[in-house]
């Protein structure tokens, strides 16, 4: 299928919207947004430094850990392990790239996905979260994982207001 | 799921950007999502694209009939972006073009002129009859050929 360059009008899909399909197409997932009030260059700044960031915002990971990372070309791939506390610790696959960082828990147990965009007058930041367990029978998990989300998301809101 | 979406865009955000024009953007998360929520339902991997194509056109013109969206003057430097070695002034009259015609003629124009379906494929996407589908291609040209002329 060849689509031919020009002058056709292109649609295109902001982190966000990225966010929000995966949320919409995973069964059992829950799905927070949230403007923060920090600008999206700090706040991405900050976020995509997982182990420092992750375990101050998420309410169920304690300590993360990166085993490895490379590129791939606009991408930078990484692969960590999160602990939620004194139990296995679990890996993960990351991509992450500007403003989309995409977490696939190892045997597919567990995804979650953060993404930001500026927001009005980019002394703000759009701000979506995903936590989802696609596995069958799971959606019965969604109340705990929409709790947890929104959790997550009031946290990260305080630490933006504080300047991180 | 995320690599298909990443693999998909630029073909979707064509698709969705020509048909649904200033809501191009909410019919390509659209398409997404009834691609990803439905992907266990393709039996034929070969058939993807075709399946996908469908989606898209019947979401643009959903999402493009949802709220006419009059054509706003601010956007359209935006565009330019996209289309960087296209000359601009080429790019905003096409867009004007396409935003005098209803979202089902622009389905056609996109399908047959961008997309280069046959009359019979665009046919069958859209489950028009082929005739319908002539006449409304023939109506969305000549509107094209006014606007260029005008």
């Amino acid at each position: 299928m060849t689509i031919p360059g020009g002058p056709w009008p292109v649609a295109s899909l902001d982190p966000i919207a990225r966010a929000r399909v995966l949320g919409a197409a995973i069964p059992a997932s829950a799905f927070a947004e949230v403007v923060l009030d920090a600008p999206y260059d700090t706040t991405w700044a900050w976020v995509s430094d997982l182990p420092h960031a992750v375990p101050r915002f998420d309410t169920q990971v304690r300590r993360l850990e990166v085993r490895s990372r490379w590129t791939e070309g606009d991408a930078e791939r990484l692969v960590i392990t999160a602990w939620s506390g004194p139990g296995v610790p679990l890996g993960f696959d990351v991509w992450l790239e500007d403003g989309f960082c995409l977490m696939r828990g190892r045997h597919r147990l567990y995804v979650v996905v953060m993404a930001a965009r500026p927001e009005g007058d980019g002394t703000r930041t759009r701000f979506a979260h995903v936590e989802a367990v696609p596995l069958p029978g799971a959606r019965l998990m969604r109340g705990a994982l929409k709790r947890a989300v929104d959790a997550d998301m009031r946290n990260l809101a305080r630490l933006a207001a504080s300047g991180f | 799921m995320d690599a298909l979406v990443r693999a998909l865009a630029p073909y979707v955000s064509r698709v969705c950007g020509a048909i649904a024009l200033d809501r191009g953007d909410d019919a390509m998360q659209e398409t997404f999502i009834a691609v990803l929520r439905n992907i266990g339902s393709l039996r034929d991997a070969a058939a993807l694209h075709g399946w996908v194509r469908r989606i898209a056109v019947r979401e643009s013109i959903r999402v493009a009939r949802r709220r006419e969206v009059p054509l706003d003057p601010a956007t359209l430097p935006a565009v330019s972006d996209s289309v960087a070695a296209v000359d601009i002034a080429t790019v905003l009259e096409v867009r004007a073009a396409l935003a005098d015609l209803p979202p089902p003629q622009r389905a056609i124009l996109v399908l047959r002129d961008m997309d280069g379906l046959s009359e019979s494929d665009a046919a069958a996407l859209l489950e028009l009859p082929e005739g319908t589908v002539k006449s409304r291609l023939s109506r969305a040209r000549a509107a094209f050929a006014r606007r260029w002329a005008s």
